[in-house]
């Protein structure tokens, strides 16, 4: 996790909002786009804070209210609520997820929801049904 | 050598068998490791065999690379109707070749995609994420394995069935499930008979992971009661099945095995027994198979060893 310095060049996505939304909530109250680029250290345009704190706010990662001529950010999630949208963006985008994930459980056809029943309800040893 | 050429093309169709008996009588860690080098020393006799085929097809067609020697009469008699196979060879191989190369690509891509959606979570070995969408699977990445759990699985089991969930995810990470499972995916892509030994390979480590988990926690029902209850949770998330299936699909069949005893971990049934001689029988046929596939490719290389002009 310390790595992100080395590679700053190419940062992804991912790294970019997670950076962002630890920042707002590091803040006491909602905070401006320009205290959030302040507090990154500089590292960020000012219009880049923006379109992370924007795709957050489509994510529902933040909220935002208007505060005079800009807008005041809060952020409404954290870093495991980003990171289990992200995740099931992946998963969504994934049609055959099984082929590369070994998931915990794989789907239930039409029969086995009741056979599944009568396996865990009965004596556990009446082997197979 | 007539159409022996071609053996190895075939000759997976004689592994499902094996398969079939490997996945329900062998313990599964036996039946994982027996299906994926059967699995992986066909697919590459066959894609070996379908290089040669293409060689010695195309060697005398105008214009192209190869040694010329590869063009001479002999050559070309080791394979009947080879201008007609030499040139079907060419998009056979590119297929696999492009459906082996998207396989690789599309896992690299999951994994890593998955790595960075965990970017900015504490570098535990489990990560359980707030969502209403039950699922838990085991991120391989090297020293990175992580366990991925959502809250909406963990809050449908007991504690005891939680351990066995993650001692289940966590024996995948330790037994590299993972390599075992893209071996198959790559060999069911070079040889499309090969098909049955990657679902049951699939089978076999889900398995292996269930009997892992059961020693780990040490209550076969325990594991069992947290595969039916995950299952019956996650059944309204849309997974890609085949359905109408009259078989039982794999949960419950799991589940029956862990209400059942324990797999011997005998390598393999006595002969005297009529699942021991078919699993015999099987398994001499599978080996023959293979040893003629091997036999056909390494006979097709040193006959254009020795046709190549040094």
């Amino acid at each position: 996790m310390t790595d992100h310095r080395q590679r700053s060049g190419r940062r992804g996505q991912g790294e970019l909002e997670g950076l962002v939304l630890s920042a707002l909530r590091e803040a006491d109250g909602p905070a401006t786009a320009g205290w959030v680029q302040e507090r990154l250290g500089g590292d960020l345009a000012y219009t880049t804070v923006i379109t992370i704190l924007t795709r957050l706010l489509a994510k529902g990662a933040v909220t935002r209210e208007r505060a005079g001529r800009s807008f005041a950010w809060t952020s409404a999630s954290d870093q495991a609520g980003l990171a289990a949208h992200r995740m099931r963006k992946v998963l969504d985008g994934e049609s055959d997820r099984e082929a590369v994930l070994a998931s915990f459980v794989t789907g239930l056809g039409p029969d086995d929801e009741r056979l599944l029943r009568e396996l865990l309800d009965g004596s556990g040893s009446e082997g197979e049904a | 050598m007539g159409v022996f050429v071609f053996l190895p093309l075939v000759l997976p169709l004689t592994a499902w068998p094996i398969a079939r008996l490997a996945e329900q009588h062998l313990h599964p860690r036996t039946a994982t490791r027996l299906l994926t080098a059967v699995a992986a020393v066909m697919a590459l006799c066959s894609t070996v065999c379908l290089g040669l085929v293409m060689v010695v097809g195309t060697a005398q067609l105008p214009g192209n690379p190869l040694p010329d020697g590869w063009s001479d009469p002999e050559v070309r008699a080791a394979v009947p109707f080879d201008e007609v196979v030499g040139k079907a060879a060419i998009p056979a191989l590119c297929a696999v070749v492009a459906a082996c190369g998207r396989t690789l690509w599309r896992h690299g891509r999951v994994r890593r995609r998955a790595h960075r959606a965990l970017a900015g979570l504490p570098a535990t070995g489990v990560a359980v994420l707030p969502d209403e969408v039950p699922y838990a699977y085991a991120l391989p990445g090297g020293r990175r394995d992580r366990v991925v759990v959502t809250t909406a699985l963990l809050e449908g089991l007991e504690p005891a069935e939680r351990r066995a969930l993650f001692a289940h995810e966590r024996a995948h990470l330790t037994a590299r499930h993972h390599r075992f499972l893209l071996t198959v995916q790559l060999a069911a892509r070079a040889n499309p008979f090969l098909r049955p030994l990657r679902t049951a390979v699939s089978y076999t480590t889900e398995r292996w992971a269930d009997e892992e988990a059961a020693r780990a926690v040490g209550s076969r029902r325990a594991v069992a009661c947290a595969i039916g209850k995950a299952a019956l949770v996650s059944r309204g998330t849309p997974v890609a099945t085949l359905a109408g299936f009259a078989a039982p699909g794999p949960v419950p069949r799991r589940v029956a095995a862990l209400l059942g005893p324990a797999p011997s971990a005998r390598r393999w049934p006595s002969l005297f027994t009529s699942v021991g001689l078919a699993a015999w029988c099987a398994a001499a046929g599978t080996a023959v198979s293979a040893m003629s596939s091997a036999n056909s490719a390494v006979t097709m290389v040193l006959i254009l060893r020795a046709a190549t002009p040094l």
